[in-house]
């Protein structure tokens, strides 16, 4: 739910609750008060009445009352407290029955008590009560209405630079030196907040640079140590008055320092998987990247006798040409290295999957295990880290990889 | 190359620029080997005052200079209008820095570490691409390689060797006299496309092919095995 769908939820929540409860509150007070200037009406009556009877020493006519209906009863009750009470009132004139409201006294004329009742219609307060909450009904409807468009309209128009902030952060790449396009804001807060983002993004790619440059210089600081390793072999070489046991050793030096200068370069191309520092996405066409590779691995495949069955249809993906080579290398080079002499490699390329087995062990390799780092059968002498690339590549183009063993074929599978 | 053997190549003139002090005696004594004169500098200032006094055929240029990058030769060698050709020796394998580099003059770029015999073989390439465009050919006594016509004469007959064949005699011809380890053979041929130890075996196989056609076109045996270690090409 949206921001303002909660801010919409919960200011019309409180504003029906207020406009019920002081519509209630309204509504009795209004009733309370009207009672109360009726009654003191009727009690004007009443004195007047007795008034009257002093003057004019008869009983008055239903006339002289106005509107007001009064009814006198003899009675031998002597002491009577005067009481006022709801009644039903029937309009003299236009012989209605009203709602009305009525005094009962208890007045002494020519020696006889009489129980007067006056009663009057209430009609009047009844008419200023639905006005009242006629006017309190469309006061909650405007408001209603009111609180609904500044939402809908005043709310989004104040938010629209959160919004901003917002995609300006979805977009943000840390590798693109592009800074974000923020818009100046009048209200503090977004101020605020682009401000902080701004100063965020800088120290974020500023520790980014930082840290690329530190790979960078670490790799620089070893391949030099490298260099001079290869070179100083390659000139002791030269030297005529060395023996075969000399060789072995030098040999034995050569290939230690090339599986160092692999992990060397392995490590950082992990780095810069997993920092998506490979730029240079292309559409290309899967199935002859394949047929390429196939042929360059033509003679490894011919040497260990390995027969390769392909079925590939048509596959465009978009990605890197450099990643993808180099996660075909290691699926091919591990599936022709491990494979036994005479074997078999089966690649089948469907628009969904790409799935290459091979012959190899008997046994089935750890599928939980064999994509981490460093992971790797007794025999081999790859650095470990092949098919750590080749699932952080996958990772990087979502794409999954999975191991299997089945029909005594290793396989591996990456769906698109 | 082998003065008057291969009319092309005359003793050449290097400016090898590289901090790394062991390194750089080494590359020296290598392109020595050939009667080549060798200078070296270890620094940025250096380079650019030698480059000042002094014009070269060739210049070795590392990025990673404890002075400043190794981009400002380069600039200096453009501002200036100069012919050197420069081959750039960087640990930086970064695909950024090899674009900027030969955007901004150099010939080639190699990536530490390499091997003696590689720096050998793109340094003639680099020398020959820019001196002699329109005549392509070396000559190393029977044996005439058309570089661009990518195909080798015995004696005036037409030779056919497979691209890896001819590629490794290549190589074998700008490294001659020298051993050459079978890695740095395996990385000339196949680069980092595959582990490099898978291909001992192949090595052997391309080489024992190239030899028997050599030797069919009654061509001396200058391909000598060294035991395990390598090969030497020799006359």
């Amino acid at each position: 739910m949206k921001l303002s769908d909660h801010y919409n939820k919960a200011s019309i929540i409180t504003t029906i609750s207020v406009l019920l409860a002081g519509g209630v509150i309204y509504f009795f007070a209004i009733i309370y008060i009207s009672r109360l200037q009726l009654d003191r009406d009727l009690t004007e009556e009443i004195d007047e009445l007795k008034e009257y009877i002093g003057g004019n020493n008869r009983l008055p006519t239903q006339v002289d009352f106005d509107e007001d209906v009064t009814t006198f009863t003899k009675t031998d009750q002597t002491t009577f407290k005067r009481r006022y009470f709801d009644t039903a009132y029937i309009n003299p004139k236009e012989k209605k029955n009203e709602e009305g409201r009525a005094v009962e006294d208890l007045i002494f004329f020519n020696g006889q008590h009489y129980k007067v009742i006056i009663s009057e219609s209430r009609e009047g307060t009844e008419y200023l009560v639905q006005i009242i909450a006629l006017i309190t009904l469309a006061l909650m409807i405007g408001l209603l209405v009111a609180l609904f468009l500044i939402n809908r309209y005043l709310l989004r128009d104040l938010w629209k630079p959160f919004y901003n902030i917002l995609s300006e952060l979805k977009a943000f790449n840390i590798s693109e030196p592009t800074d974000f396009n923020l818009q100046d804001n009048k209200v503090d807060e977004f101020a605020e907040l682009n401000q902080a983002v701004q100063i965020m993004s800088e120290r974020i790619k500023d520790d980014f640079l930082h840290l690329k440059h530190l790979t960078e210089n670490a790799s620089h600081e070893m391949m030099t140590p490298l260099a001079v390793i290869t070179t100083k072999l390659d000139t002791l070489i030269q030297d005529e008055s060395l023996n075969p046991a000399h060789y072995d050793l030098i040999n034995d030096i050569y290939t230690a320092s090339g599986k160092l200068l692999r992990l060397n370069q392995t490590m950082l191309l992990l780095v810069k998987i997993e920092n998506n520092l490979i730029e240079g996405n292309e559409v290309l066409r899967l199935d002859n990247l394949i047929r390429e590779k196939l042929v360059q691995f033509q003679e490894l495949l011919n040497t260990k006798h390995i027969t390769v069955t392909e079925k590939l249809e048509g596959k465009e993906i978009l990605a890197s040409k450099y990643l993808v080579d180099i996660l075909l290398n290691n699926l091919f080079s591990n599936a022709i290295r491990h494979n036994t002499p005479n074997g078999r490699q089966y690649i089948t390329l469907t628009p969904g999957k790409l799935i290459i087995k091979n012959t190899g062990s008997q046994n089935a390799l750890h599928a939980e295990t064999i994509f981490d780092r460093f992971q790797k059968g007794s025999q081999s002498d790859g650095t470990g880290l092949g098919l750590t690339i080749v699932k952080n590549i996958c990772n990087l183009y979502n794409w999954k990889v999975n191991y299997y063993f089945d029909q005594s074929l290793h396989t591996f599978e990456i769906v698109f | 190359m082998v003065g008057g053997i291969d009319p092309n190549l005359k003793q050449l003139k290097f400016l090898i620029i590289e901090d790394e002090a062991g390194l750089r005696q080494n590359i020296a004594d290598y392109l020595n080997g050939d009667g080549n004169i060798c200078e070296c500098c270890g620094s940025l200032k250096c380079a650019i005052g030698k480059l000042s006094d002094y014009v070269y055929d060739c210049v070795l240029l590392d990025i990673g200079l404890p002075d400043g990058e190794g981009f400002a030769v380069l600039d200096f060698l453009r501002n200036n209008m100069r012919n050197e050709s420069v081959l750039i020796i960087s640990a930086k394998g970064s695909l950024d820095d090899k674009i900027k580099a030969l955007n901004i003059g150099a010939d080639d770029y190699l990536t530490k570490p390499f091997h003696l015999a590689e720096l050998k073989a793109r340094v003639e390439a680099v020398y020959r691409r820019k001196t002699f465009s329109s005549n392509n050919i070396i000559i190393f006594n029977e044996i005439s390689v058309d570089l661009h016509g990518r195909s080798v004469d015995i004696n005036g007959v037409s030779l056919t060797l497979t691209r890896k064949e001819f590629d490794m005699l290549l190589y074998f011809i700008a490294n001659k006299g020298k051993v050459i380890s079978k890695n740095a053979i395996a990385e000339h041929l196949w680069g980092d496309e595959m582990d490099v130890h898978d291909h001992y075996d192949f090595i052997y196989t391309h080489i024992k092919n190239l030899r028997k056609k050599l030797m069919d076109a009654n061509c001396n045996d200058y391909i000598k095995s060294l035991y395990g270690i390598g090969y030497k090409f020799t006359a």
